[in-house]
């Protein structure tokens, strides 16, 4: 029965050894990678899971795909512990991460297929029709017969992609996978991705592209220091923090009064205001509020008689919420 | 096909557009140097004869074909270490260790998988072996066909049995050479490859008998040394059962040591 990824308060520390004299003993604290978290990845639906660099995604993959065992809470896949029934955990997901290697360098990408479906035990029929489908899926079908060593970085992590979906998955875990990636290629992905999820895959991505994790995930899971900061939506996620927009205007010429107009503007507003010039060394001013405050600008402008140059109005995102929701401190410097 | 089948079939299709010849040649290398030094020594040194107490070691006063069996049987275990032991590390360097764990296969058949396809490439190069000794002016006798396929069965049973824990270790301690040429060194010194184990003072005689090389070589001198009138069966049970030993240690001690790997690229 499908019933999902789930993890129960998982754990994972990193032993760290320092030498002391002739030998090497634990310091005294080990480095927690992922601290207490519970997360729920249902079938037919993309999740995500996002934070800071080091804030634990990596190591969680890894924990879930069997390659890592935790240090404390449990893992399940379908019911089944990931420890004590790795072995046929491992029949049911597959991981793609961008940027690491992954396949044989001097194998042609129809022999990686073909390897790594007789490592996945899929039968000999059924792997000639897939391997054919995914070197299409992929793009490959022309360079299907080139040595690996002979592929551009894109060409490599489209093969990564279609051996991470050799054995028909019914879990994938995604580690940033469109890194590297041609606009085009990323987009028919992220449409892949799409169509898994619909036809019943359970799928949890990790992606430094947000309009990637808004336009694809249902639910968010975010993480800092191994630990689960908050969770919902991408339109929750992003409702969850003091939202700002960020009104941008440059005057065609310094004046003093229009300067001065802002300045109590933003004073009045409790809003945060910066004051620049531009490459050409006109006057260039940000405004950042929760409200959009770009009609008390102009007015102000228009009433000292200043020149608007330039104006752009940038509404809060998702990337927004979670710099203050993994990163407060970060946000207020 | 199984796991041990493709990997054999993976194996060979990245040693034909790998394997320089220039490698081929380096490999032949050390075996031909040992058998000529030998010969030189023997014929230079030696005037032509060896001491009663080789002989009476040995069962034969056949020198040469002594060193050549034993540079033969060096560069097979030489190369089937290198081949067997450092499949993982060349994996875990070359970034898809992680790609093979992620799999369900089972270590066994894959290492099967790597052990067969370097017996057929060691088997070229060991050809060519005793070819370039032939016309040196090696002559060996004609050996024993039971026997001598006793020793090859053994020789592969010691070799993947050492290889197996060396494996490990190679994974566990993230460097392949200081291993291997620690290894390598010890079989050389220890195995009787080029002189007769009764040479080494007791206390290396008995590490020498406890690697199961020392005793599938017993197998090979008794399948090819003329004179020598050595039964081969207890030391062919002796190298399974001690080649067992090795490869039962080195897969309990494998995913531990694949882990600890895991865990060093993980921190990284």
């Amino acid at each position: 029965m499908s019933t999902g990824i789930v993890t129960t308060d998982l754990r994972k520390t990193f032993p760290v050894r320092r030498w002391q004299g002739w030998r090497r003993r634990p310091a005294a604290a080990p480095v927690p990678a992922v601290d207490g978290l519970s997360l729920r990845i249902p079938p037919g639906q993309v999740t995500g899971l996002l934070g800071l660099n080091g804030a634990g995604k990596t190591t969680t993959i890894r924990i879930l795909s069997t390659l890592l065992r935790p240090s404390g809470g449990t893992v399940s896949v379908d019911g089944l512990d990931v420890v004590e029934h790795a072995r046929e955990v491992r029949r049911r997901i597959n991981v793609i991460s961008g940027g690491e290697r992954m396949v044989y360098d001097r194998l042609t990408a129809r022999e990686n297929l073909w390897y790594f479906g007789q490592l996945y035990d899929v039968p000999r029929a059924r792997l000639r029709v897939r391997i054919g489908e995914l070197l299409d899926l992929v793009g490959l079908t022309e360079a299907a017969r080139l040595p690996v060593e002979r592929y551009s970085r894109g060409m490599r992590q489209r093969l990564v992609i279609a051996r991470g979906l050799i054995n028909d998955p019914a879990y994938l875990l995604l580690d940033e996978p469109t890194l590297g990636l041609d606009a085009p290629i990323a987009h028919q992905l992220r449409a892949l991705i799409a169509q898994l999820a619909a036809d019943g895959v359970g799928v949890l991505l990790t992606s430094h592209y947000l309009a990637e994790v808004e336009q694809l995930c249902r639910h968010v899971y975010l993480i800092a220091r191994g630990s689960l900061v908050a969770q919902g939506s991408p339109a929750q996620l992003a409702g969850q923090t003091v939202r700002r927009h960020t009104v941008r205007l440059v005057l065609a010429e310094a004046d003093p009064s229009v300067t001065a107009a802002l300045r109590a503007l933003a004073v009045r507003h409790d809003a945060e205001l910066t004051v620049d010039v531009d490459d050409e060394g006109r006057p260039r001013f940000a405004l950042r509020h929760p409200e959009d405050l770009v009609g008390a600008v102009v007015t102000a402008v228009v009433q000292q008689g200043g020149a608007v140059a330039g104006l752009t109005v940038t509404p809060p995102t998702l990337e927004d919420a979670i710099l203050a929701l993994a990163d407060p401190a970060a946000v207020a410097r | 096909m199984s796991v041990m089948g493709a990997t054999f079939v993976r194996n060979w299709r990245i040693t034909v557009r790998a394997y320089p010849w220039t490698y081929f040649v380096g490999t032949l290398a050390t075996g031909v140097l040992t058998i000529g030094v030998s010969m030189l020594a023997y014929r230079a040194i030696g005037g032509g004869r060896v001491g009663a107490s080789f002989t009476a070691a040995t069962g034969s006063a056949d020198y040469l074909g002594y060193v050549t069996i034993g540079a033969a049987a060096l560069t097979f275990t030489t190369r089937m270490v290198l081949w067997v032991a450092k499949a993982q590390i060349t994996e875990y360097r070359e970034g898809t260790l992680e790609s093979q764990l992620l799999t369900p296969a089972r270590r066994l058949p894959y290492l099967l998988g790597v052990t067969a396809q370097a017996l057929s490439t060691t088997a070229v190069e060991i050809t060519v072996l005793v070819a370039v000794a032939g016309v040196l002016g090696v002559r060996l006798s004609v050996p024993e066909p039971l026997t001598l396929l006793a020793a090859t069965v053994a020789a592969t049973v010691a070799v993947v049995g050492m290889s197996v824990p060396l494996s490990a270790l190679m994974l566990a301690a993230g460097e392949a050479h200081i291993t291997q040429n620690t290894l390598f060194t010890a079989m050389a010194l220890l195995c009787g490859f080029t002189f007769p184990t009764s040479y080494l003072p007791q206390a290396a005689r008995w590490l020498g008998e406890a690697l199961p090389v020392t005793w599938a070589l017993r197998v090979l001198r008794a399948a090819t040394l003329p004179g020598a009138d050595v039964d081969p069966w207890p030391a062919f049970a002796v190298c399974l059962l001690l080649g067992g030993a090795y490869l039962l240690v080195g897969l309990s001690i494998l995913k531990p040591a694949e882990r600890r790997a895991l865990h060093r690229s993980a921190r990284a």
